[in-house]
């Protein structure tokens, strides 16, 4: 079945996170028939069950769906849902390159927010047209007069371009899908020219191998083909092309405008990267489409088991995970603490959340993931420089020239009363203040140039924390810049714990480390003995605390008929052991090595 | 299986209920107690059909409150257990509370064959005791062993609690000192423990109550420890000491990994099987379904549970190292004693490991090791 190019959409729906995003979709798909509403699993494109849980889209999806607007033509609209986190937004831009136009959901209630600003500014970036929604109208504290008007002032969308909608309720379906075929333009690709196709995302499937998601920009994409990756420069035979709906669906052929998939007996993600493009080995298209970046890990920290006889079970889970993560990336690692694990590179904090839950869960691993830090750039006085991303691995102080570490432009949405909160936790942590921008619906933005690290340590649940929740926050990378660190290391029962050093300016690392004492003292449980924890500099001991030893654990009965219960009770508690990680003499929990995280 | 040398019975009525107790006992049964007591001899009858049981070596009467029995119920329970045979010199506890001593009681359990009593005084001070719900005076308690003594008891214990809200060392002292006065051949001290199913529980639980701390408990424990040595008696279990030959035998079976079995509702029995395994079972709870089950097969059991060799083995030396005079049991875990030798809560000698004083404080952390 094959929609004329004239009545062909590629539509993204973009927002702030939680503002309805993935509801809407549904209800689209739903008005369409396109899923049946007994069919109708909530959030129907959240396929992971992680994703279903926290309620967030991890993996972009696409679907077709068939929609006979008010003008008796029947359009294919092709709907894709883009993850909805800081952390994925390199396959944001991408789907969002991959889209002529996109819906733009904003909460009645909380308006726009950093993130919402962000996505337009990217939506803009790849000219699509932009559909204006207001979501959630149903609520009590719904104001979509004001939102409206933000968006007007903000954004300059036109005020009554601005759609009332309700997700939940269905309300102003319709009227999002008459605009989309109405403002949208048809995609504008030549059938007859040479095979370009952009992947938006990649998916493994143990049965077919990497389901690439791509849309058509240029010609035709075939069965039998012979697709070359233009970036990787692989060439894969095509087994199968198709569409969702949402299903995978096999069809001929996808051509210049269409959104679907191709199966390639390609084995892992890697060689089907988001923002590459893929064309005919035969009949090569003369240049890739245009933005493609080779995503590179922001945060890293170390993963270990921690029962070590897990290890062969954790690198075969990370060679599985990475299959369908091209993001992920892992190498061994030797800890004199922990052992033998990996130090893993993530995109970001909710990404390496995700990865070790997944790990987890899915493999059955128990898992102790070590305080993420980021990559410093370290010069040594010999002239050389080495990448540094393991506060462990930082090289003796007197072969230093210098350290630099990676810089994010920041943006804050904040309501005004909070700004001063804002500007002085943005001073704290190194931030060099940029600019403010007052907006209508008393909106703050304020930017900020500031070390990654110190968003990493708890940046963001303080902004939240700090204005009752209604700050937003958006990052990018921007480059190194020197700075006056040192490495913080830290001894348990007199042995240092590499797995709890970590790099600090050198003006609060003083103060830190007596933090971090005082709260390792708090986190790691009585044992049989007094365990001193000290903090170092360079080997200077700059703070001391000590857990006391158990004083007493005794059960004063027991007789023929108790011992049951007690064997259950002693074995119960040697069960919630095993949660602990054993360095040398001492258990230590998983909470102390995220200690460093929150010393505030 | 092992032959069985030891007998429980347990007898489940209270007049009351104490706040801190979580032991299978009821209030407002008493009615039911004629009925029990068939049931119990019936059950007991059947197992001396089903196991290798006797000639009894010990036999402890528990409850509850045992000396509830008419001297009539308790005559036809012994004459029952008498049947599977008794050894020459067998040890026959009774638990009693001291509001149910008189001299008659007293009469009628010696001509039963009761030749232990123990009494559950558990403090002497008022306020302690109106705390701990007790319906007896101190000055009860006192008289009850002065009666059973009276009457022909030469093997008394009484049970005390110490680490009580409100009760401060001195007084803690104060009320062992007079047990001791009464010359008891044996006394159990038992740390107030707060079990999360009782009143007790829940009060310390919503804040209502504060408990003592872990120093005030330590060394109220360790005083009164010190005062016991002072006048001869052996501290042989955490919570247990004794004038020369009268530790409690039917306990030190259990401690040392013997088989036993245990009849009445709610009762746990443990048989030991030739491999090396343990089986461990125990009865339905409730007196009311005890009476039907029984009524319908004879036996009432409700759960069981079996021990692997090494898992039993584990279970033997955790029960083990209780006693003071330290167990050959641990000899199976060479790298956990040494672990806790270096640790400081174990000596090892002659073959046996046994706690040392710090040992005796986390003695839980000491049974823990042992199991798998």
């Amino acid at each position: 079945m094959s929609t004329p190019t004239n009545l062909t959409r590629a539509i993204s729906v973009i927002a702030h996170i939680d503002h309805g995003k993935t509801t809407l979709s549904d209800r689209l798909l739903e008005y369409t028939g396109t899923v049946a509403p007994r069919d109708m699993v909530e959030q129907v494109l959240d396929q992971l069950e992680l994703e279903r849980e926290r309620g967030i889209t991890i993996k972009a999806q696409a679907v077709r769906m068939l929609y006979k607007a008010d003008d008796g033509q029947t359009y294919q609209i092709n709907l894709i849902d883009t993850p909805g986190h800081v952390d994925f937004s390199y396959e944001v831009s991408r789907a969002l390159a991959a889209c002529d136009g996109a819906i733009l959901v904003v909460d009645a209630s909380q308006g726009i927010e950093a993130q919402t600003l962000a996505n337009v500014h990217q939506a803009l970036e790849h000219h699509l047209k932009i559909v204006p929604v207001v979501n959630k109208i149903d609520l009590p504290q719904a104001n979509p007069e004001l939102v409206r008007e933000e968006i007007e002032k903000v954004i300059g969308l036109p005020a009554d371009s601005v759609i009332f909608a309700s997700a939940r309720q269905g309300i102003g379906t319709k009227e999002i899908l008459e605009a989309v075929v109405r403002e949208v333009p048809p995609p504008t690709g030549d059938p007859t020219a040479p095979l370009r196709a952009l992947i938006f995302d990649a998916k493994f499937d143990p049965y077919r191998g990497v389901v690439t998601y791509v849309r058509v920009l240029d010609g035709t994409l075939r069965k039998g083909l012979r697709a070359q990756m233009m970036q990787t420069g692989k060439a894969f035979e095509v087994d199968e092309v198709g569409i969702f709906r949402p299903e995978r669906t096999p069809v001929e052929d996808l051509s210049a405008g269409e959104v679907g998939y191709l199966i390639a007996n390609i084995r892992n993600v890697r060689d089907s990267r988001v923002g590459d493009t893929v064309t005919d080995a035969a009949r090569p298209a003369s240049a890739p489409l245009p933005g493609y970046r080779h995503v590179t890990p922001m945060v890293f920290a170390g993963l270990f088991p921690t029962d070590s006889d897990q290890y062969q079970q954790l690198k075969e889970a990370l060679e599985k995970l990475q299959l369908n993560d091209a993001a992920l990336v892992y190498e061994p690692e030797t800890s004199a603490a922990l052992g033998f694990g990996f130090r893993c590179g993530f995109l970001g904090l909710l990404h390496m959340e995700i990865v070790q839950e997944r790990l987890e869960r899915e493999f059955n691993l128990t898992l102790l993931g070590t305080a993420p830090t980021v990559e410093y750039r370290v010069k040594l006085r010999d002239g050389t420089e080495t990448p540094v991303d393991n506060p462990d691995h930082l090289p003796n102080p007197a072969d230093i020239e210098s350290i630099s570490e990676p810089m994010v432009l920041a943006t804050i949405v904040v309501p005004s009363i909070y700004v001063g909160n804002m500007m002085q936790l943005s001073q704290e942590r190194r931030g060099q203040y940029l600019n403010t921008v007052y907006e209508p619906g008393d909106r703050v933005v304020l930017t900020y140039r500031m070390p990654l690290a110190e968003i990493i340590h708890d940046y963001y649940d303080q902004l939240k924390s700090r204005s009752k929740g209604y700050a937003s926050l958006d990052y990018e990378l921007v480059g190194f810049e020197e700075a006056n660190l040192v490495k913080l290391d830290v001894l348990v029962a007199g042995s240092p714990i590499d797995a709890l050093s970590m790099i600090v300016e050198r003006s609060k690392a003083q103060q830190q480390g007596r933090r971090l004492a005082e709260k390792l003292k708090t986190l790691i449980p009585r044992q049989l003995f007094e365990v001193p924890i000290q903090a170092a500099i360079g080997g200077k001991i700059v703070a001391r605390e000590t857990v006391p030893a158990m004083r007493k654990d005794v059960t004063a009965k027991c007789y023929g008929g108790d011992v049951t219960r007690k064997r259950k009770l002693l074995e119960k508690q040697k069960e919630g052991k095993k949660r602990l990680k054993r360095v040398g003499n001492v258990e230590i929990p998983q909470e102390a090595f995220m200690a460093v995280l929150s010393l505030d | 299986m092992e032959r069985i040398h030891s007998l429980y019975l347990h007898v489940p009525f209270c007049t009351w209920v104490c706040k801190y107790c979580d032991f299978n006992a009821y209030a407002v049964l008493e009615g039911l107690i004629p009925a029990y007591v068939e049931a119990l001899a019936r059950e007991i009858e059947k197992a001396a059909d089903d196991f290798p049981l006797g000639p009894l070596d010990t036999v402890f009467i528990g409850g509850g409150t045992p000396s509830l029995l008419t001297t009539a119920q308790l005559r036809r329970l012994m004459d029952r257990v008498r049947l599977i045979g008794l050894t020459p010199s067998a040890e026959i506890t009774l638990e009693a509370n001291p509001s149910n001593v008189t001299s008659e009681q007293v009469a009628g359990w010696l001509e039963a064959g009761v030749n232990r009593i123990s009494i559950g005084v558990q403090s002497l001070q008022p306020d302690a005791l109106r705390f701990l719900e007790r319906l007896h005076s101190g000055t009860d308690a006192i008289a009850a062993i002065r009666t059973a003594r009276a009457g022909g008891f030469s093997n008394i214990n009484a049970d005390l609690l110490y680490g009580l809200p409100g009760v401060d060392l001195a007084r803690w002292l104060e009320s062992l000192e007079a047990v001791l006065a009464e010359g008891v051949h044996h006394l159990s001290a038992y740390e107030l423990t707060v079990e999360s199913g009782t009143r007790l529980g829940q009060e310390v639980r919503t804040g209502l109550l504060h408990m003592p701390g872990d120093d005030e408990q330590l060394a109220e424990y360790w005083a009164a420890a010190e005062r016991l040595q002072i006048s001869g008696y052996e501290h042989y279990e955490i919570s247990n000491w004794a004038t020369p030959g009268f530790a409690c035998r039917h306990n030190l079976a259990a401690w040392h990994y013997q088989p036993y079995l245990g009849c009445g509702a709610g009762a746990h029995s443990m048989f030991r099987i030739p491999n090396g395994s343990t089986e461990r079972r125990w009865n339905i709870r409730g007196p009311h379904a005890y009476i039907r089950r029984i009524g319908e097969s004879g036996q009432a059991v409700d759960g069981s549970e079996h021990l692997s060799p090494a898992r039993a083995r584990g279970e033997a030396a955790m029960i083990g190292v209780r006693l003071l005079e330290g167990t050959e049991a641990a000899s199976d875990f060479p790298t956990k004693s040494r672990q806790l030798v270096a640790a400081g809560l174990l000596i090892e000698a002659d073959g046996r490991v046994r706690l040392t004083q710090r040992g005796i404080e986390l003695a839980n952390q000491v049974g823990a090791m042992f199991l798998a």
